[in-house]
Order: structure tokens, then C-alpha cells, then sequence
């Protein structure tokens, strides 16, 4: 009885704390102005074209633009970066559907299925879909950044060394899926991917690893990669053709009416529903960054659905679950950053750098002494994604016929675009290099069954295992010991538990369903032999 | 039940030998690792790359023992034939990334070596006037965008070399 | 017939080069800034660097290039071995990072593989401790560490950067034992691990410190200087007022360098016009709204400042 009126009191509290976060609504006027407005359009095309241009990465977007916002009032500054910023995530998906080369990391599990779509001549579909996913995964994180912003702060540090090093076992956990038919290929490649993340000189003793030639020293870059790994492979894929056949390939591109990708979408929620609840809880956490978002969410749409077997073949829950995911996680991704002032992700990083320019301190106070500002970036953000989404659906027909340029032309031009995209992510010659040597390499493993989608990963998640793991032993050590540290907690013991879980169900999955599948096969065979001679 | 885009109509795969050849040099990269990360000091640095080289040998083991015993099925290969159309364009390819981008600027080498390409891989006659007209028009077009794109909206300095 | 013209390209580029000295510069600067996009030095190289294209300044813009990687490694590597020494890349430098690593070896450079050009901003180590720390002062930190050796967790920003010798030198000051837990991904990594309680302390950044204080997060209960911060932290006292012989040497020290073998005229001409740049109006406001405090320092201060931090390194970690 004693506990109602609390229940109640608690719950008219949370309703008030709501309640006041609907502040949002009054500063959307601000967005509005023409300046603002001009530049939140100019932003979200902008940030489109960038993030669309294969080696362009987001983080490089919004640091790129930070000395334009010198000129800007700061919450005009920051309306361009939060447009840019949400922009480029889902433009990295018009080059991963048209040409399987990923705009960044969180657009490889898009590139899967999007381009398979593609080549059978669906890229408007792929493009629409993918577009709407983003606008409504990325409408639901800036509702979840706008609402539960103080919440979610506790919940940032309780992600400590351990939980990390577990949340990388984790996501090591689904390389042996993800996007092969060989579970020990696509292993092997996650091996390979996590060994090449361990080149360069160590961070914390200076201590050079596997340094084979001085280009490496600084490790191999993860954008430069990225380039290398997906655009090479496609461009010597294109020259395989030969002269010969170069006009075929211009495929039709039909119409896809929007409507009905609308409607798709819609039939195909789980999907949806999945990307983004794995986009925002992922965006949440600081240090792993949308970068797996999208890979994590498309291996677990493929393990939900019914139809697992055609993902990879051009299915389109593929991409919505990806897609969906990397836009959830950008507004979540900013809880960490508004809250604490500490970047959850490389990008977050060039954000607090945009709002430090202009005096704007994340804390507490931002909410109150610079609301206006604070408010209207976050307005700009939700405005961005319907934008986006919106600008993004209506040109999708436009972007597809990319497919009908002649495939000689295609491959000049993406062999270009690979060199300046990679030399300018950090304006170093070492890196064009790795990126040439990777692609040459992947190319050939490649025809044999490797996959990049796998090798990306390791390289994505070796670092968040190893650094957090090293500083998690040291800690560990002036502490109770390893054992103590890394596995009690109810954290620690809820990701062993969905560690074991994924490993388990990887090896249910494809090693004891194949086989049960071949033997019922036969069974079935010889019973229908046995028929026949009756 | 049978997905036609996921049966290609070219050679399904290639064969044991081809198959043996990958599965043997990822096997020695993996060695390379291992020894490496297993001799090096200080152990502090190399903790993470040992765990990764032990998982790593004991795949590619698995791995080139499939290949060995012929159960490795999954990938097309590469056939005489594709390798012969890829090598022009690769060594453009090669030249351009490896030497000419950096000697000789990036926005020179890098016409030069769109031009190639596209002249390697056109199916039109090379005496065809109107063909080469086309492919330095797109050509001269794409650096264009290209500058502008790098040079003047995001002020990337490239290597000048010896003419820009 | 090509060798000919190729050498008459060289030719006319090499004169055309020392024809350029005369009218440095005529096109945009880069500056390499050794650690990631946001960090603190990325953030200051850029604030401090927006009005070099004033016309009564270099009159040509300055560009950041960032070569993250091995504490800053990476980076001055890349800039001492690779580089033009033309005037038209400069790096910013941090010390004491790339003296100590350059002690400790395993570097391509050393004190004299740079000519520093001015410095703009000095940003002390302070000592900070989650919001429920039981430590209140310094001295209970201290006397907890002498009594439980190795106990007391301190994050920081790396090995041998300025967090780290400050932890050595109250070590060798005191004889008590911290664990030092060198964190990647930088000062705010370090940052995030003091306020989550994941460690017992940090040392990091004033200026990072101070915004974290801001919004509630840390308590700050030393800094590492000769005077307090009057500026940000007028509360806080300094180790020496704590009763430990704890100088400066930790302080990180910001600036402009270019690499050794600069022509004399460049070099002049960059260091008569960039400790003015850092002296603009704008500048100067836009450090003070980030909590970056500024120290803008000759060429001549900075040598000076350099010979000596040399000297001490060498002799605190002469002993590692």
C-alpha cells in the first residue's frame, strides 16, 4: 500500500523530466531561419555527395567543414556539422549499393546485400529502402538522444575495460557468418583482419609490430583499408570482363515506385526494429562507435529471419537492418558527449571540438545556460534526417543509372577516386600504398572464398579488444587480479553469457543445421529410390 | 528453392590445385605471424598478436587441409583468360600507385592513367577518332570534378611532383 | 632527350623554389599535428592557426594534417624523416612528449631534428579524482599509495607524455608506489576512466580537468606548476603548496616547429609573425571560451625551454 503514492510520485517525476525535454519543440523555429535552413539543406546535400564518394569518411566530413563554422553564429556552426554529420553516414550507402564500395565502416553490412540487389538491376529499390531505414532509424536516435539523454549518461559508465574487451569478443563472435558460404574461410578471414590491426608501433611502449616497410609504422588505417579492400576488388573485377563485353553490362534501371518501398518497409519491420534498437543501444556505448553498428545489426536480422539463406543473395531486410542501425546510432553516439564531454566516437570527437570553438562546454549546463544552441543542434539533427531520407528517396532513381556508365570509364574512375580518397584521409603516401597492396591481396583471396566483410571487422574490432584488454590487466593487476576484474559483475557475466550464446549458435548454425539438412536430403532420396522399385 | 544469382552460370569453382595455392600462402603468413609474435619482446606488446596468431594458425591448418583433401568448393577462381584481361590494367594500376602518382603529381599521372584505362578497355576500334575524342572528354571532365571536389571545396594538397 | 628535359624541369623548379623564398609564403601552409581529429592539441593547433590568412599576418592559410598513432610517434616521425624543409609544412609540437620519447628511444628524432618557431599555450598535469573518491587532498592520495604500493589506480594520457613523468616525479618525491594505467585513445580516454571510478585517479590536462569539473564530474585536488591557475583554477593548489618538491616539468607545452635544415630567411619570417598570430584578438577569446590557457613564447624562450627540459628528462628517466 505505502508503495503506490511512491510509484506514483516516481512516475510523475519521470513524466515531468519528459515532459520537459519537449522544450525540443520550441527552438525548432530557430531551425527554420533562412540562413540556418540554407545551410542545413547545403549540409544534408553536401554531407550526401561526400559521404557518397567512396574514401570520404564522416569523421573526415565534419572536420573537414570545422573552419567554415569559424564564420558561423554557434548554433549555426553546429547546424552544418549536425547535417553533415548525419548526411554522410547514410550517403556511404549510395556507393556501397551502386558499387559495393562501402562510403565507411558502417556501411559494409549495406554493401552486402544492396549491391547484390543492384546487379540484378533493383538499385532504385535498394537505394529507397536504404534511405528510408536511415531517415526512421535515425529519427528514433535523435528522439532517444532528446528523451533519455539523462538516463543513458549512467548507463555510459558502466561500460568499463572489461565490458568492452567482451563487447569486441562479442562482435568477433559473428565473423564466422558474415557474408561467406565457408564458415572456416570466413574465420580465417576475421584472423587475418584482427592480425593486420596489430601492424604499426604499439601505442603505449612505442614498440614497432610486424613493421615490414616504413609505410606501416603508423598502422594500417582504417579508411584507407576500407578502400582498398572494396574498390580494388571491383575495379580488377570490371577489368576481368575484358573488352568484349563492356556495353552488356549496362543494365536497365526500372523505375521503383517510392510508394511501394514504403510499403516493403513496412512489411519487412522486424528488420527495421531489430537495426534500430541494435544502432541505438551500440550508439550508447563509448569506444566502439557506429562503426559496427551496422554489421552487428545485419548479422542478427540474418539470424532472426526465416529466409536466412537469401541474405547475401540481395535481400532487403540486409539492408534496412543495416542501414537502419548505423542512423540510429548517431544521435545515441552524442549522449556520451553532451553529457560527460567525452566523445563516444571519432566523429563525436571533431563535434566537441566544433562546440568547444565556439565556448559551449558539454555538462549539465547545456541544457539550461546554452539551451538555445544545444536545442537547436538537436532540432537540426532531426530535421537532417528527414531531409536526408527525403532528398536521398527522390534522387535514388537518378543515383542507380551510375549502373549504365560504361564499364571501362567505371573502372578509371573508381581507380582515381581510391587514390585521392586514400591519400587524403591523412594526406600520407604510406597509406595509398597499403591501400593498393590490401585491395591486390583481397582481390585474390577473394576468388577463393575469403570475404572482406569479415577481414573489415577484425580490423574494426582487434584495437577495442586489445587496447581494452592491456589497460584491463593492468588495472586488474593493482586490483584483485584478472580473474576478479574480467569476469565478475553482472555486466561481465551477461556478455560472457551472449559471448558463449553467439558461439554456440554460430556453430549450431554451420556446422550441425548443414549437415542434418544434407542427411535429411538424402534420407529423402533413398526414400523416394525405395518408392520407385516398389 | 534454387536462387538463380547465387548459382553463377561461369565455372562454379575452381579447382584443388587452384584452391591449394591461396590456402598455402595464408598458411605461411600465419606462420611468419606466429613466429614472429612469439620471439619478439617486450611480451607486454605482443600479448594481443600471440592469442591472434594461434587462432590464426590453427584456421589456416584447417583450411589447407580442406584444400588438400579437395573440399574446399567455395569461389570462382581465376581463369587464364580473366588473368590476361586484368594484367594491362593492372600494371596501369600498379604504376600509377606505386611511382607515377607521386613523381610526376597526382592530378598529371592520374589523367594519364584514367585515359589508359579507359583506351585498354574500350571495345571500340583504337583508330576510331570519334572513340578518342570521347575518352579525353570524359577524361578531362572527371580530374576536373576531381579538383574540384579535392583541391578547392576540401583543400587536400596533393603531391605536385614534376608538373602537378 | 628526356633525360634533358626532365633535368631542365628540375632546373627551373629548384630556381623557381629560392625565388619563392623571397615572397614566402605563396600558398597555403600545413600544419601536422601529431594525435587525432578533437583532441586538445588537434582543437588548439586549429583555433590558433585561423588567422594566418590575414593579410597583415602570413597571408596565406594555415591547413591541419593529422598523423595520429603511438602516443604522437607516428606523427614526428613522419615529420622529421619525410618533410620538405621548405617552410610550407610545420608541425605542432607538444612537450615534454617528443623530448622523453626521443630519450627512450626507438624514434627517428630528437631535440635537435626540429627548430621550434613559438609556443602558444602551456597546460599543466593536475591531479583528479572521481566525484566519491575518499581522497580529499593530495596528502590522503599520497599517504594511502605509501601504505598500499601499487594500489592507487592513475589513469593518463600514455607513457612518457606529461602525465606520466608527473606520476614519476611525485613517486620519486614521496617514495610512495601508484599504478600508472596508460590509457589509448588519449587524455579524454583517461578522462572517462576517472570519472567512471573505473580507476582511483588521473592525472590529465588542466584544461580537460577544468570542463570536467565544470559539468560535475571530478574533483581536481593538485596541479602540477610553480603558481596556481588563476585563470581556471584559482582554488586548487599546487603540489609544491601540497609539501611535495614537484616543479613544472610536466607542464605540456604547445607550439609551432619546423624541421632542422629550414632556410634562415623562413624561419625569421615565421618566427616574427606567428607569436603575433597567437596574440589576435580572436584567437585569444576563442582559447579562453575552450578553457585552453595560453602562453605564447619566442623562439628564443622556447629553445631555451627546450635545452632545459632535455636536461631534466634525461636524468628522471635515466633511472627507467
Amino acid at each position: 500500500m505505502a508503495l503506490r503514492p511512491r510509484l506514483r510520485g516516481g512516475l510523475n517525476a519521470v513524466f515531468w523530466e519528459l515532459w520537459s525535454r519537449m522544450e525540443f519543440l520550441t527552438y525548432m523555429g530557430a531551425v527554420f531561419e533562412p540562413l540556418s535552413l540554407a545551410l542545413l539543406v547545403g549540409g544534408t546535400i553536401g554531407g550526401l555527395i561526400l559521404g557518397a564518394t567512396p574514401g570520404l569518411s564522416p569523421t573526415m566530413a565534419v572536420a573537414l567543414l570545422i573552419p567554415f563554422t569559424f564564420h558561423l553564429q554557434p548554433a549555426q556552426g553546429l547546424i552544418l556539422l549536425g547535417a553533415a554529420y548525419t548526411s554522410t553516414v547514410a550517403g556511404g550507402a549510395v556507393s556501397a549499393i551502386l558499387l559495393k564500395i562501402p562510403g565507411a565502416p558502417a556501411n559494409i553490412a549495406t554493401a552486402i546485400d544492396g549491391n547484390a540487389m543492384a546487379r540484378k538491376g533493383e538499385g532504385a529499390r535498394a537505394l529507397q529502402l536504404s534511405f528510408l531505414a536511415s531517415g526512421v532509424g535515425g529519427v528514433f536516435g535523435v528522439f532517444v538522444l532528446i528523451f533519455l539523454t539523462p538516463v543513458l549518461a549512467k548507463w555510459v559508465l558502466a561500460f568499463s575495460f572489461p565490458h568492452l574487451f567482451w563487447l569486441a569478443i562479442l562482435g568477433v563472435t559473428i565473423i564466422g557468418s558474415l557474408d561467406t558460404k565457408s564458415f572456416v574461410k570466413g574465420l580465417l578471414s576475421g584472423c587475418i583482419g584482427l592480425w593486420l590491426s596489430t601492424i604499426g608501433t604499439d601505442d603505449i611502449y612505442g614498440v614497432p609490430r610486424f613493421v615490414f616497410h616504413d609505410s606501416l609504422t603508423g598502422g594500417i588505417n582504417i579508411i584507407a583499408a576500407l578502400i582498398g579492400l572494396f574498390a580494388i576488388p571491383q575495379v580488377l573485377d570490371m577489368m576481368a570482363k575484358g573488352r568484349s563485353s563492356a556495353v552488356i553490362e549496362a543494365l536497365e534501371v526500372p523505375r521503383h515506385a517510392i510508394l511501394s518501398a514504403v510499403r516493403e518497409l513496412i512489411s519487412r519491420a522486424r528488420a527495421l526494429i531489430l537495426g534500430t534498437g541494435i544502432g541505438t543501444i551500440i550508439g550508447i556505448i563509448p569506444g566502439v562507435g557506429g562503426q559496427v553498428a551496422g554489421l552487428v545489426a545485419y548479422d542478427q536480422a540474418q539470424k532472426f529471419s526465416p529466409e536466412r539463406d537469401k541474405f547475401g543473395s540481395g535481400h532487403p531486410e540486409g539492408i534496412i537492418a543495416a542501414e537502419s542501425a548505423n542512423n540510429a546510432m548517431v544521435g545515441p553516439s552524442l549522449v556520451p558527449l553532451l553529457t560527460l564531454g567525452i566523445p563516444g566516437s571519432p566523429t563525436a570527437a571533431v563535434l566537441l571540438g566544433g562546440l568547444l570553438i565556439h565556448g559551449i562546454f558539454p555538462g549539465p549546463d547545456l541544457f539550461t545556460t546554452h539551451a538555445a544552441v544545444t536545442w537547436t543542434f538537436i532540432d537540426s539533427m532531426l530535421i537532417g534526417q528527414i531531409l536526408m531520407a527525403t532528398f536521398g528517396i527522390l534522387t535514388a532513381g537518378i543515383a542507380a543509372k551510375i549502373s549504365r556508365v560504361p564499364m571501362p570509364i567505371m573502372a578509371a574512375a573508381v581507380l582515381i577516386l581510391a587514390l585521392f580518397g586514400s591519400y587524403s584521409v591523412q594526406q600520407s603516401m604510406g597509406d595509398v600504398y597499403v591501400m593498393l597492396g590490401l585491395g591486390l591481396g583481397m582481390y585474390g583471396l577473394q576468388k577463393f572464398g575469403f570475404s572482406a566483410a569479415p577481414l573489415v571487422l577484425g580490423l574494426i574490432l582487434g584495437p577495442i579488444a586489445a587496447d581494452n584488454f592491456q589497460t584491463g590487466s593492468m588495472i586488474a593487476a593493482a586490483q584483485n587480479g584478472p580473474w576478479v576484474y574480467f569476469f565478475t559483475g553482472w555486466l561481465n557475466i551477461l556478455l560472457i553469457a551472449m559471448v558463449l550464446g553467439s558461439i554456440a549458435y554460430s556453430f549450431w548454425i554451420n556446422m550441425i543445421v548443414p549437415r542434418r539438412k544434407a542427411q535429411a536430403q538424402k534420407a529423402q532420396a533413398q526414400k523416394a529410390g525405395g518408392q520407385g522399385h516398389d | 528453392m534454387t536462387d538463380p544469382v547465387s548459382k553463377p552460370a561461369a565455372p562454379a569453382s575452381a579447382n584443388r590445385l587452384q584452391h591449394l595455392v591461396p590456402a598455402l600462402i595464408v598458411l605461411a603468413v600465419a606462420a611468419v605471424v606466429a613466429v614472429t609474435s612469439w620471439t619478439q619482446q617486450p611480451a607486454d606488446v605482443f600479448v594481443f598478436p600471440r592469442l591472434v596468431s594461434v587462432f590464426f594458425v590453427i584456421l589456416a591448418l584447417w583450411n589447407a587441409t580442406r584444400a588438400v583433401l579437395g573440399l574446399s568448393k567455395v569461389g570462382t577462381g581465376l581463369s587464364l583468360r580473366e588473368a590476361l584481361n586484368i594484367l594491362p590494367g593492372a600494371l596501369v594500376m600498379i604504376a600509377l600507385i606505386y611511382g607515377a602518382a607521386k613523381f610526376f603529381g597526382f592530378y598529371a599521372a592520374s589523367s594519364v592513367a584514367f585515359l589508359t584505362i579507359a583506351t585498354l578497355y574500350d571495345p571500340a576500334k583504337l583508330t576510331s577518332l570519334r572513340a578518342w575524342l570521347v575518352r579525353i572528354a570524359v577524361s578531362a571532365a572527371f580530374m576536373g570534378v576531381i579538383y574540384l571536389l579535392f583541391a578547392v571545396l576540401l583543400r587536400v594538397q596533393t603531391p605536385r611532383g614534376l608538373f602537378f | 632527350m628526356m633525360k634533358i628535359i626532365a633535368g631542365a624541369l628540375v632546373a627551373l623548379t629548384m630556381t623557381a623554389g629560392s625565388a619563392l623564398a623571397q615572397s614566402y609564403p605563396d600558398r597555403p601552409i600545413g600544419v601536422a599535428v601529431s594525435y587525432g581529429a578533437g583532441g586538445a592539441t588537434d582543437f588548439q593547433a586549429r583555433i590558433v592557426t585561423m588567422v594566418a590568412g590575414n593579410e597583415d599576418m602570413l597571408g596565406q592559410p594555415m591547413y591541419i594534417l593529422n598523423k595520429p598513432g603511438s602516443g604522437g610517434r607516428v606523427g614526428w616521425n613522419w615529420f622529421a624523416t619525410e618533410v620538405d624543409a621548405d617552410g610550407y609544412t610545420l608541425s605542432a609540437y607538444n612537450v615534454p612528449h617528443f623530448i622523453a620519447q626521443s630519450i627512450k628511444g626507438g624514434v627517428k628524432y630528437d631535440v635537435n631534428s626540429f627548430e621550434p618557431i613559438a609556443n602558444w599555450g602551456s597546460d599543466p598535469a593536475v591531479v583528479v579524482v572521481p566525484n566519491d573518491s575518499p581522497f580529499n587532498t593530495i596528502q590522503d592520495m599520497v599517504e594511502y599509495a605509501t601504505n598500499n604500493p601499487g594500489k592507487v589506480t592513475l589513469s593518463g594520457a600514455g607513457l612518457f607524455v606529461g602525465h606520466h613523468i608527473a606520476a614519476l616525479q611525485l613517486e620519486k618525491e614521496t617514495g610512495a608506489k601508484f599504478a600508472y594505467i596508460p590509457t589509448k585513445g588519449g587524455g579524454a580516454a583517461a578522462m572517462k576512466a576517472a570519472i567512471a571510478g573505473d580507476v582511483m585517479g588521473g592525472i590529465n590536462n588542466l584544461s580537460d580537468a577544468f570542463r570536467a569539473r565544470e559539468a560535475g564530474n571530478i574533483r581536481i585536488l593538485a596541479v602540477a606548476d610553480l603558481q596556481r591557475n588563476e585563470e581556471f583554477l584559482p582554488d586548487v593548489p599546487t603540489l609544491m603548496e601540497a609539501g611535495y618538491d614537484v616543479d613544472d616539468s610536466s607542464v605540456n607545452f604547445r607550439g609551432l616547429m619546423v624541421p632542422a635544415g629550414t632556410p634562415q630567411d623562413v624561419i625569421d619570417a615565421l618566427s616574427a609573425t606567428v607569436p603575433e598570430m597567437f596574440n589576435h584578438g580572436r584567437v585569444v577569446g576563442k582559447m579562453a571560451a575552450g578553457g585552453s590557457p595560453m602562453k605564447v613564447m619566442s623562439r628564443e624562450d622556447v629553445q631555451a625551454m627546450w635545452a632545459e627540459r632535455q636536461a631534466f628528462l634525461q636524468d628522471l628517466l635515466a633511472g627507467l
